[in-house]
């Protein structure tokens, strides 16, 4: 009889290690694949933390980055996707940034395959999009067929690229199975923290989506009732909102482009919140204003000078080593942002990133700088202080920055001064925003400086996209490169992917293309007296959805915030 | 009527012109509308077929004549295509724009070409007295700020220190359009970028008239008027005045162009939403269809400005009309 039941017994037993091994894909891991860096905690500035209302009717905040239609084919950077995110849902969240992300619109996400190329998401039951209809498998499952075959835009490599699925299978109203053309081990860390879920419904005839402006439907906390792209943006919130109805009843974005309009709108209290950093010297200036109050909060953001590799004499990755050595960023992070930041000598990804391989740093060292260049034939040979490249031909680098920009300006004149420092002649030159994006695409420049987003810094994925396509393979026409790229894609494993990583950044580290300069701190500010119930969540700042959710509803998707 | 008739067709000449220049002026700059569509690393990883695709939305995957053609053949129909940024017919972002640029280069023509004509005019006639020494040295020194600059000193002053004034915006928020409320955040919201733009124009505007009034009063014929026994108010409004009046209509006029290009900037620093603040997004995004359509509105704003000088001349000037 006890034969028999342990006989029994055995297939239970079975079926509940493998259910708990299969979950444990999509519970937050504190180990698999992660390399121990962690997002800092959020800081108050102010000197006096009032104590102000934790709901309200109505708020009005600035916003300097147009958000378009509100759609994922009209916003397209990371100043603005936290508007997109007040409509719309993804299946974890709060993003990838960080290492860890909690089941929303999924109640889990499985890997299937030993190879990490098929995985199954379990979807929330009774969720209902703004138009009262259900949230079911049909719409993820058309979500990730309309990125993969649709026209591109921020989020579409999710499913068409890095990675590509060549599955896409519903397999009941709630359960959706993907099947990856590579392995995508961090597929419930990553793309399913990262992509916005949309309505098959609303979106299943359109052609044309970038000129799809009918208010968006989504199934996110606020429903979006009026616009003017990039004029002003109104949102009531979602009063059956699954996770709970939002504490702020409406909510305005208003478009104020010139900052100093935006902060004295702030100060006179036509905005209640600036979802725009705060510029480093007025930070000083409000920490003891009565009417402000500041949270320093991480968004993963990063300046660096970009150096085109497609130019010689910059396709020399000896030479880019030596640009390396010679920049020293911790000057310009005192002088330009005041210290308020850290140093880029980190490198890349951000340095705070869950992925960041420990200790990994770039040397400051001018003097190892001038031996290499040395060695590379790149000396001064007409004796006018300033090396010539190994044909005796003159070098006269360009430094570009965008005219908006005047920060960069001035971290562009002490490159440019570092540079001096070991005989590389270099010129800052400021054009319009305009021409400077278009720079990376018809590679006519030398040296660039510009910032970059947590989308490119901080998510893991995304560096790899970086060397995807036929532009890019020109960057990584470095055969050590190319192989340490083409392992990664085929790591099966978290830990697999990340070791791999490290040895990537290890490369990028020492034969940079980018050369990290430094990480912004990002202070905001808003007036406590409207609503003083903002929390911190990497990548966003304090202005997202989750500021404006019930403090019980909020869970993992912000950040500890230190007084 | 031929004077009339002849007028007319350079005018369309000039229009015809001025399609071509349109077309091409936004294509001149670097880059296109991709590079503001698409981050790098989804560019990078496109072929030129996808990016084709991306453009066709917007008719920008085809040669240029057949752009130009259709683009020609769109402003005769009343189509001025999709804009790149907002998705939206172009035409429909104009007109939706378009009534806030005339209200504040309206109110900025009016209130310069006023104060402007009246204060040159009065420095004329009292000219070497105070008023006209003083006015001079207020021209030079209005003259020579920046509108932008103005501007922000406006809003330190008006908004940040004294609260009397709403720094940005044209309407306010939530009001229902045409309430008092409304009416009344209207006009509270035109008073900085008014000032702003009018006070340059003003400037310019007054040495004109100075100029103008101090050349025909020392003329001959007031010389005459004066002697036959012509009062002073007579010979101020009936022949120093009406022959001064010409120079400074032409530069009323001809000030038109400067505002556009004033209230671009006045636009951006108060988030004011009219044609400036779109040129400068469509620069931005490289929004052909949007920038073409701007410019087109632009020149004929211009183009309909100088007709009407043109024709307004011979109801000024007697000589004209003779001519």
């Amino acid at each position: 009889m006890r034969k028999l039941f342990r006989l029994a017994a055995l297939p239970f037993a079975l079926a509940i290690c493998a259910a708990t091994g299969s979950t444990g894909a999509s519970a937050q891991s504190t180990g698999a694949g992660l390399s121990g860096a962690t997002v800092p905690p959020a800081t108050f500035l102010s000197a006096v933390n009032h104590d102000g209302p934790k709901s309200a009717d109505e708020l009005t905040l600035g916003m300097w980055s147009g958000a378009g239609n509100v759609t994922t084919y009209t916003i397209g950077n990371s100043w603005n996707d936290w508007v997109l995110w007040l409509v719309f849902d993804k299946l974890r969240e709060p993003s990838p940034y960080v290492g860890k992300a909690e089941d929303w619109l999924a109640t889990s996400i499985t890997q299937i395959s030993d190879d990490a190329r098929v995985w199954e998401i379990k979807l929330r039951d009774g969720v209902k999009w703004h138009d009262g209809t259900d949230f079911t498998a049909e719409d993820v499952a058309f979500t990730f067929e309309y990125y993969r075959e649709g026209p591109a835009n921020r989020w579409t490599h999710h499913a068409s690229a890095v990675p590509r699925m060549v599955g896409i299978e519903v397999v009941d109203r709630l359960t959706v199975r993907l099947t990856s053309e590579k392995p995508m081990p961090n597929f419930d860390r990553i793309t399913a923290a990262d992509l916005p879920i949309i309505q098959k419904k609303q979106w299943e005839n359109v052609k044309e989506p970038r000129s799809f402006t009918d208010l968006g439907i989504g199934t996110g906390p606020y429903r979006i009732v009026d616009y003017k792209a990039d004029q002003y943006y109104r949102f009531e919130a979602n009063e059956d909102y699954w996770r709970g109805a939002p504490v702020v009843k409406r909510l305005n974005l208003v478009m104020i482009k010139d900052p100093q309009t935006m902060f004295t709108a702030l100060k006179t209290g036509e905005i209640d919140g600036a979802a725009r950093p705060v510029p480093p010297e007025l930070v000083l200036q409000w920490k003891a204003d009565d009417d402000l109050e500041m949270i320093s909060a991480p968004t993963l953001w990063g300046a660096w000078l970009d150096i085109n590799v497609a130019r010689k004499p910059f396709d020399d990755r000896d030479l880019r080593h030596a640009v390396s050595l010679a920049v020293n960023p911790q000057p310009m992070l005192e002088r330009v942002m005041l210290g308020q930041g850290k140093s880029g000598k980190h490198s890349w990804p951000h340095v705070d990133s869950f992925w960041t391989k420990p200790d990994l740093s770039a040397p400051y060292d001018p003097q190892q700088a001038k031996a290499i260049l040395d060695e590379r034939g790149y000396v001064d040979t007409d004796g006018d202080g300033f090396r010539e490249n190994p044909e005796g031909e003159a070098m006269n680098w360009s430094l570009k920055i965008a005219s908006n920009q005047p920060l960069f300006l001035r971290a562009a004149e002490m490159v440019a001064d570092q540079l001096a420092d070991v005989g590389i002649r270099a010129k800052a030159e400021t054009i319009d925003p305009g021409s400077m994006s278009a720079l990376w695409r018809t590679r006519d420049f030398d040296l660039r400086i510009a910032d970059i987003t947590p989308h490119g810094i901080a998510d893991q994925d995304m560096m790899i996209i970086l060397y995807q396509g036929d532009k890019k393979r020109e960057m990584v026409f470095d055969e050590e490169k190319a192989d340490i790229v083409s392992r990664w894609l085929d790591q099966e494993t978290r830990e697999d992917r990340l070791k791999v990583s490290y040895e990537l950044q290890e490369y990028q580290t020492r034969y940079p293309n980018r050369v990290m300069l430094w990480y912004p701190e990002s202070v905001f500010a808003y007036r406590w007296e409207a609503f003083d119930n903002y929390v911190p969540s990497a990548g966003y700042g304090i202005f997202h959805k989750y500021s404006f959710l019930p403090e019980s509803a909020r869970g993992e998707t912000t950040d500890p915030l230190l007084y | 009527m031929m004077v009339y008739a002849r007028i007319v067709v350079q005018y369309l000449a000039v229009f015809v012109v001025a399609l071509v220049v349109n077309f091409s002026l936004p294509r001149i700059a670097p880059g296109d509308p991709l590079n503001y569509m698409l981050p790098e690393d989804v560019l990078a990883s496109m072929t030129p077929a996808e990016e084709g695709e991306v453009l066709r939305e917007f008719g920008l995957d085809k040669p240029l004549p057949v752009q130009f053609a259709n683009y020609a053949a769109g402003v005769f129909r009343g189509n001025l295509g999709v804009s790149v940024r907002y998705g939206e017919p172009v035409w429909g972002i104009v007109l939706d724009r378009l009534p806030w640029t005339l209200l504040l280069m309206g109110w900025a023509l009016a209130i310069s070409s006023l104060l402007g004509s009246g204060f040159g005019i009065l420095a004329a006639w009292w000219r070497g007295g105070r008023f006209d020494l003083s006015s001079l040295v207020a021209v030079l020194f209005v003259g020579s700020a920046p509108p932008f600059w103005v501007a922000m000193l406006a809003i330190t002053l008006f908004s940040a220190e004294l609260g009397w004034l709403p720094s940005f915006g044209a309407a306010p928020l939530g009001a229902i359009p045409g309430s008092p409320s409304y009416l009344l955040g209207v006009v509270e919201r035109l008073v900085m970028p008014v000032a702003a733009l009018a006070l340059f124009q003003t400037a310019n505007i007054l040495l004109t008239a100075r100029s103008s009034m101090s050349i025909a009063l020392g003329q001959d014929y007031i010389t005459f008027a004066r002697a036959k026994g012509v009062t002073e108010r007579n010979v101020f409004f009936r022949h120093a005045f009406r022959n001064a009046l010409l120079p400074i209509y032409t530069n009323v006029m001809i000030s038109i162009g400067g505002l556009v290009g004033g209230a671009l900037v006045i636009e951006t620093v108060f988030s004011y939403p009219g044609i400036g603040t779109l040129i400068l997004e469509g620069v931005e995004a490289r929004d052909y269809n949007l920038l073409q359509g701007v410019f087109l509105l632009a020149t004929v704003g211009v183009v309909l400005a100088n007709l009407i000088a043109d024709l307004g001349y011979p109801l000024l000037d007697p000589r004209v009309r003779r001519a």
